[in-house]
C-alpha cells in the first residue's frame, strides 16, 4: 500500500500522540487534532485521505464532526474509533458515511489494515470519478 | 415474478434479456459491485470473529466483563449493519426487509447489553441505626445488615452513619466520572495484570482528584459533628466500604475494599474518597471480573462507625467451617481484628456448641485460669449473639466483633458465610503422607488437591510475574494477593487462619489452600509440588494418586449476572437457522439471529457476484481469446487491472504472458502442471448413460451454444479471478480474491453435475471433497454439488490452493463414469494427492 495521509482526531492527547508516532513509523503521513472544530479547520480534501476520528469528544462530538467532514471533503474516508462501545453511534456513523467503526483498544496492525482498506476505497472512488470525467470530455458513449 | 417469467419466455425464444455493455461500463459496474462485495466480506469476517470471541469466552472458562460483551456485540451489530447496506447496494435495492429484522433483533440485544448505572435515589446520609435490609440500595449490604442487627435485642453496634449510594452517584455525576471510567474499562485487558493495575490506578486517581461537591462536603462534616456531639468524647471513625453486592452468600468481597481506621475530621473527605476509589482497586476489579459482577451495578456506599477501643476482637462463624455439625468457630486475638483477617496475627480458636449454654468443645488458647474463665464467658456472649444473628438473617453468619475495655461486645459486621465447610481429612491423603512429604501445614483454608510449580511471592512486583497454574506461596495471606488466586492452582501461606479474608476468597474460587505452613517460603521457585490442602500436606513432585481424587473446579462465573447477560446476548447472536440456501425459508424475513443475517447477506452477495456474468453480457471485443495449445476455448475479460499496461485493447487475442492477474496465473499453472490422460475407459452402460444425460440436459452439452456456457471465461483483475468452466458434462467455478489484506482473501470452488448416474456423480464429489479437505478447504456437499472454501490465509497458501483447483478442474473430467468400479476411488485419490504434492512441493 502506497503512502497516504491521515488526520488523527482524539481529545486524549496521549493516545493521539502514540497513534501518530506508530502510524509515522509505518511510513504514513500523519497529523493530529484535539477536537472536532480544530479537525474541521485542518481538514484538507486535497491532502487528507483518511480521518481517524474519536467518537466521544468534548465540544463537537464525533458524529457531528463526521457529518461536517463529509460535507467539506466527501472523498476523504473517515474511520471512527471509540472507547465507548455503542451500537447506536456505530450505526449512526455508518449511515453518515463512515468507512468503519472500531473499538479501542485496537491492535495497530489491524488498524492499519482498516486504514489501508479505507484509502483503497477512496482511491477507487476517485478513479471512478476521473473516468467519468474523461468520458464526458471525450464524449464517449456511456 | 412477471419479469422473471418474461425473461424465461424470451430466453426460450432465444432473445437475450440482459443489456449488452461496453467494456468500460462492464468494468465500472464490476468495480462498484466488487467494492461493496469486498467490504461486505470484511464486515462478515469482523462479525464472525467477534461472535467466536464471545462463544469462546463463554465456554473456555475465562473471566469476562460486561465491557467485553458490549464491545463485541457492538462490533457484530455495526458490521452486520454494514453488510446489509453493502448487499442492498449490490442488489439494486432488494432485500430491504433485512433492515427491519436487524432493528428488531438489535433492540432486544440492546436491552441486554446496555446497563445504565443503577439509579439510587434518596437521602445522602442515614444514621446507622436506621439502616435496614429494606434500605439496602441506599446503605449497601454491609451497613444494611449491621444497622438491622443493631435493632435486635441483645445486639450492640457502634454509633455511626452511612454515606449512601445516592451521595456516591451525585459525586460521580457532578464530576462526570462514569463515562471516564467506562472508557478506561473498555480499553482494559483483564488478562494482563500489569495493564489492569495501571488502569485501576488511573481510575482511582480520577476519583481521588475529583472535588467533593460543596453541598455534599458540608453535610458530611455536619454528620461527623453530630456524632461527636452525641458521644460527648473525641470520636475517631472507622470508614468502611458497604457496596451493593458485597457481603452476600455468593460473594463476600472479603477484604477487597478499603477500610480507613482512626479517621478524624481532617481526614474525613480523603478517607471517604479512598473507600470510594477502592471500588476500582485492581483486586476488587479482578474479583468482580472472576465472579461475573456487572461493574455498572457496583455502587459503593460508605459506613462511618465510631471506633471501638477493643481489648479483644475476632471473627465468629455461627456454623463451623470445619463442617462439624452443631459447632461454631470463634477466632480471636488481642486488639483489633485486622491482624486476624489479614492473617498477620497469631490467632486463637474456640470451637463452641451452637446451642445454649454454648459449651466449649475445643480451644487453642494458652492462658491463666482467670483469663480462661473470662474468655469462656465472652465466648458464650459471642455465641449467643451469633445465634441471634443467624436466626434473624436465616442463614449461618460470618461475624466480626470487638470487646471493649468495659467488656461490652460490639458487632461490627454480620454477613452470610459464603461457602460450605471443608472436607475432613481423607484416607487417600493419609496414605500418601509418608511418600514424599515436604512440609506440613496446620490449617486448611480451602480443601482440595492441586499440583504445579512453586512461585514464592516476596514483593508487589511479583504479582506481575506469576506464571499461570503456579502454587502460590506467601508469608502472610494478605487480601492484596487475592488477584493472584485467579492464576494460581493452589495457595500456601506461612501464617493465617480460616478466618482470614484470603482464605475466604480461596474457598469462593475453589483454590486449595494450606495456611500456617511454617517454612513454606523456603520452597524453591519452579519446583513441582502437590498440595493436599484437605490434609494440610505439601508433597514433592506430582502425586497422581491424590490428584485423581481432585474434583474439577467450578467456574466462579457460573450463574453470575455477567454470564447470564452473555448467554442471553448469544441467544440473539449465534444460533444459525438459515443453513440451506436452497430452502424456501432462506429468506430475509426468516432471519432470527444476527448470525442468520450474516449468513443470508454472505450467500446473497456471493450470488450477486457469481451472477455478474449471467446478468450482464458484453459487446464483442470485451473478451480476449487466450492463445493456448490446450484443445479448449479460454476467454479472458479484464474487469480492472488484470492485463499488462500497454496491452492492445483492439486485439482479439491475448497471451498468458500479457496477463498479470495473480489468482488466474495460479489456476492456469495448476491446469498445465500435468497433461490430461484423456477420458477414463467406461463400460458400454456408462457411455449409454452419457448420451442419455446429453439428451435430458442440453444445457450441460458443450455443443449447445449460449452466452457463458460454451466458452470458458476468466473474469480478472490483478487480485481477482472468476473462472466459469464447463468441461464435458460438469460445471465448475473458481473464484478468488488475494490481496495484501489478509481479511479479504478467499478462494471458493463450486462443482456440480456430470454425465453419469447420480450415484457415480456423488462418488466424484466425495473424491473431490476428500482431496480438498486434505488441503484445508471447508466443504459443503449436497448430492452431486460441492462448495469448498478457504479464507484469510497467507498468499502463498492460497495460490497453492488455486493451483490445486486448476489441477482438479482438468483432471476430474468424466471420471464420474468410472466411480463405481472397484478400486477407482482410491486409485484417483492416490494419484491426485501424489501429483498435487509434487506440484506444490517447490512452494513448501
Amino acid at each position: 500500500m502506497s503512502n497516504y495521509s491521515i488526520l488523527v482526531v482524539d481529545d486524549e492527547a496521549d493516545f493521539r500522540d502514540i497513534m501518530i508516532k506508530k502510524l509515522h513509523k509505518r511510513g504514513l503521513e500523519c497529523e493530529g487534532a484535539g477536537d472536532g472544530d480544530t479537525a474541521l479547520d485542518m481538514l484538507n480534501p486535497n491532502k487528507h485521505d483518511v480521518v481517524l476520528l474519536d467518537v466521544k469528544m468534548p465540544g463537537k462530538g464525533g458524529i457531528q464532526t463526521l457529518k461536517e467532514a463529509k460535507q467539506k471533503a466527501p472523498m476523504t474516508e473517515v474511520v471512527m474509533l471509540t472507547g465507548h462501545a455503542s451500537v447506536e453511534s456505530g450505526i449512526d456513523g455508518i449511515k453518515h458515511g463512515a468507512f468503519d467503526y472500531l473499538m479501542k483498544p485496537m491492535d495497530v496492525e489491524r488498524l492499519i489494515e482498516v486504514l489501508d482498506a479505507a484509502y483503497e476505497r477512496k482511491r477507487t472512488q476517485m478513479e471512478k470519478i476521473e473516468l467519468a470525467q474523461v468520458k464526458k470530455h471525450m464524449a464517449m458513449p456511456s | 415474478m412477471t419479469n422473471s417469467l418474461l425473461g424465461r419466455i424470451k430466453s426460450l425464444l432465444g432473445f437475450s434479456t440482459v443489456p449488452q455493455l461496453s467494456l468500460e461500463e462492464l468494468q465500472r459496474l464490476f468495480t462498484e459491485k466488487y467494492c461493496n462485495f469486498r467490504e461486505l466480506l470484511t464486515a462478515n469476517n469482523n462479525a464472525l470473529e467477534a461472535m467466536a470471541q464471545m462463544e469462546n469466552a463463554l465456554h473456555d472458562g475465562r473471566a469476562f466483563s460486561m465491557a467485553f460483551i458490549r464491545s463485541n456485540a457492538t462490533v457484530i451489530s455495526v458490521n452486520i449493519y454494514k453488510m446489509i447496506q453493502c448487499l442492498v447496494t449490490m442488489a439494486d435495492g432488494r432485500y430491504g426487509m433485512l433492515e427491519e429484522r436487524f432493528a428488531d433483533i438489535q433492540q432486544q440485544l440492546d436491552n441486554i447489553i446496555n446497563h445504565d448505572v443503577i439509579k439510587v435515589e434518596g437521602r445522602w446520609f442515614l444514621p446507622l441505626h436506621e439502616a435496614t435490609r429494606e434500605l439496602v440500595d441506599l446503605a449497601g449490604e454491609k451497613m444494611a445488615n449491621l444497622g438491622e442487627a443493631g435493632s435486635l435485642a441483645g445486639i450492640r453496634i457502634p454509633p455511626g452513619f452511612v454515606v449512601t449510594g445516592s451521595a456516591t452517584r451525585y459525586f460521580f455525576q457532578q464530576n462526570n466520572l462514569y463515562p471516564a471510567i467506562n472508557r478506561i474499562f473498555q480499553q482494559t485487558d483483564p488478562s494482563n495484570m500489569e495493564d489492569l493495575h495501571e488502569r485501576s490506578n488511573e481510575v482511582q486517581s480520577l476519583i481521588k482528584r475529583a472535588p467533593l461537591p460543596i453541598d455534599l462536603e458540608k453535610q458530611l462534616y455536619n454528620q461527623f459533628d453530630q456524632l461527636v456531639q452525641k458521644s460527648k468524647t473525641p470520636v475517631k471513625l472507622a470508614v468502611r466500604s458497604s457496596a451493593l453486592g458485597e457481603d452476600t452468600r455468593q460473594a463476600s468481597f472479603a477484604g477487597l475494599y478499603h477500610t480507613e481506621l482512626h479517621v478524624d475530621r481532617d481526614d474525613l473527605i480523603y478517607s471517604y474518597k479512598s473507600v470510594l476509589s477502592s471500588t476500582y482497586s485492581s483486586r476488587a476489579m479482578i474479583y468482580r471480573l472472576t465472579k461475573g459482577f456487572i461493574h455498572e451495578e457496583t455502587i459503593m456506599c460508605v459506613g462511618c462507625l465510631a471506633m471501638i477501643d477493643a481489648v479483644m476482637s475476632g471473627v465468629c462463624y455461627s456454623q463451623s467451617i470445619s463442617g462439624r455439625p452443631g459447632a461454631m468457630d470463634i477466632f480471636f486475638s488481642a486488639g483489633s481484628a485486622k491482624g486476624i483477617v489479614d492473617g498477620t496475627k497469631d490467632t486463637q480458636h474456640y470451637l463452641v456448641e451452637r446451642s445454649a449454654p454454648y459449651g466449649t468443645i475445643h480451644q487453642t488458647a494458652e492462658s491463666s485460669p482467670a483469663d480462661a474463665r473470662l474468655m469462656d464467658e465472652w465466648a458464650r456472649d459471642i455465641a449467643t449473639a451469633a445465634m441471634i444473628l443467624e436466626n434473624h438473617f436465616g442463614t449461618p453468619q460470618d461475624i466480626e466483633w470487638s470487646i471493649n475495655k468495659e467488656g461490652l461486645l460490639y458487632i461490627l459486621q454480620s454477613r452470610p458465610i459464603s461457602v460450605a465447610g471443608k472436607k475432613e481429612r481423607d484416607q487417600v491423603g493419609k496414605r500418601a503422607v509418608n511418600e514424599h512429604c515436604l512440609l506440613q501445614g496446620e490449617v486448611t483454608g480451602c480443601a482440595g488437591t492441586a499440583s504445579g510449580p512453586v512461585f514464592v511471592v516476596r514483593s508487589n512486583l511479583d504479582v506481575l510475574r506469576i506464571p499461570k497454574h503456579s502454587v502460590l506461596v506467601v508469608e502472610h495471606p494478605l487480601p492484596q494477593w487475592a488477584p493472584l488466586l485467579r492464576k494460581a492452582t493452589a495457595l500456601v501461606a506461612e501464617t493465617g487462619s480460616e478466618a482470614g479474608h484470603l482464605a475466604t476468597i480461596a474457598r469462593e474460587f475453589g483454590v486449595p489452600a494450606i495456611l500456617s505452613a511454617k517454612g513454606a517460603t523456603k520452597l524453591v521457585n519452579g519446583q513441582i509440588v502437590t498440595i493436599d490442602a484437605t490434609n494440610q500436606t505439601i508433597y514433592k513432585g506430582r502425586v497422581e494418586a491424590l490428584l485423581q481424587h481432585d474434583q474439577p473446579k467450578n467456574n466462579p462465573m457460573d450463574g453470575s449476572p455477567v454470564q447470564k447477560a452473555m448467554i442471553d446476548a448469544l441467544q440473539l447472536i449465534s444460533p444459525l437457522h438459515l443453513t440451506d440456501p436452497t430452502s424456501p425459508y432462506f429468506r430475509s424475513s426468516c432471519c432470527q439471529s444476527l448470525h442468520d443475517i450474516t449468513r443470508f447477506c454472505h450467500e446473497k452477495s456471493v450470488v450477486e457476484m457469481f451472477d455478474f456474468g449471467k446478468r450482464y453480457t458484453f459487446k464483442k471485443g470485451a473478451a480476449k481469446r487466450l492463445v493456448d495449445n490446450m484443445p479448449l476455448e479460454w476467454w479472458v475479460i479484464n474487469l480492472a487491472d488484470g492485463f499488462i499496461e500497454g496491452f492492445d485493447s483492439g486485439s482479439n487475442y491475448i497471451n498468458i504472458s500479457e496477463i498479470i492477474s495473480t489468482p488466474m496465473l495460479a489456476i492456469w499453472e495448476g491446469m498445465h502442471a500435468y497433461g490430461w490422460a484423456g477420458p477414463p475407459q467406461a463400460s458400454v452402460r456408462g457411455m449409454g448413460s452419457l448420451f442419455f444425460q446429453s439428451t435430458r440436459q442440453p444445457g450441460i452439452d458443450p455443443a449447445v451454444p449460449s452466452a457463458m456456457v460454451q466458452k470458458n471465461y476468466f473474469l480478472v483483475s490483478r487480485n481477482y479471478c472468476n473462472l466459469s468452466v464447463r468441461l464435458g458434462y460438469h460445471y465448475a467455478m473458481v473464484e478468488a480474491y488475494i490481496s495484501s489484506l489478509r481479511t479479504e482473501r478467499y478462494v471458493t470452488f463450486r462443482f456440480k453435475g456430470g454425465a453419469a448416474d447420480e450415484r457415480k456423480r456423488v462418488g466424484r464429489v466425495e473424491l473431490l471433497a476428500a482431496v480438498l479437505e486434505h488441503y484445508d478447504f471447508r466443504i459443503e456437499k449436497a448430492g452431486d454439488a460441492l462448495t469448498a472454501r478457504v479464507e484469510k490465509r497467507s498468499q502463498a497458501f492460497l495460490f497453492n490452493r488455486l493451483k490445486i483447483l486448476g489441477y482438479l478442474t482438468i483432471h476430474t473430467r468424466q471420471i464420474d463414469m468410472v466411480m463405481d468400479a472397484p478400486g477407482q476411488y482410491k486409485r484417483y485419490l492416490d494419484k491426485f494427492l501424489l501429483d498435487i504434492e509434487e506440484m506444490i512441493a517447490n512452494e513448501k
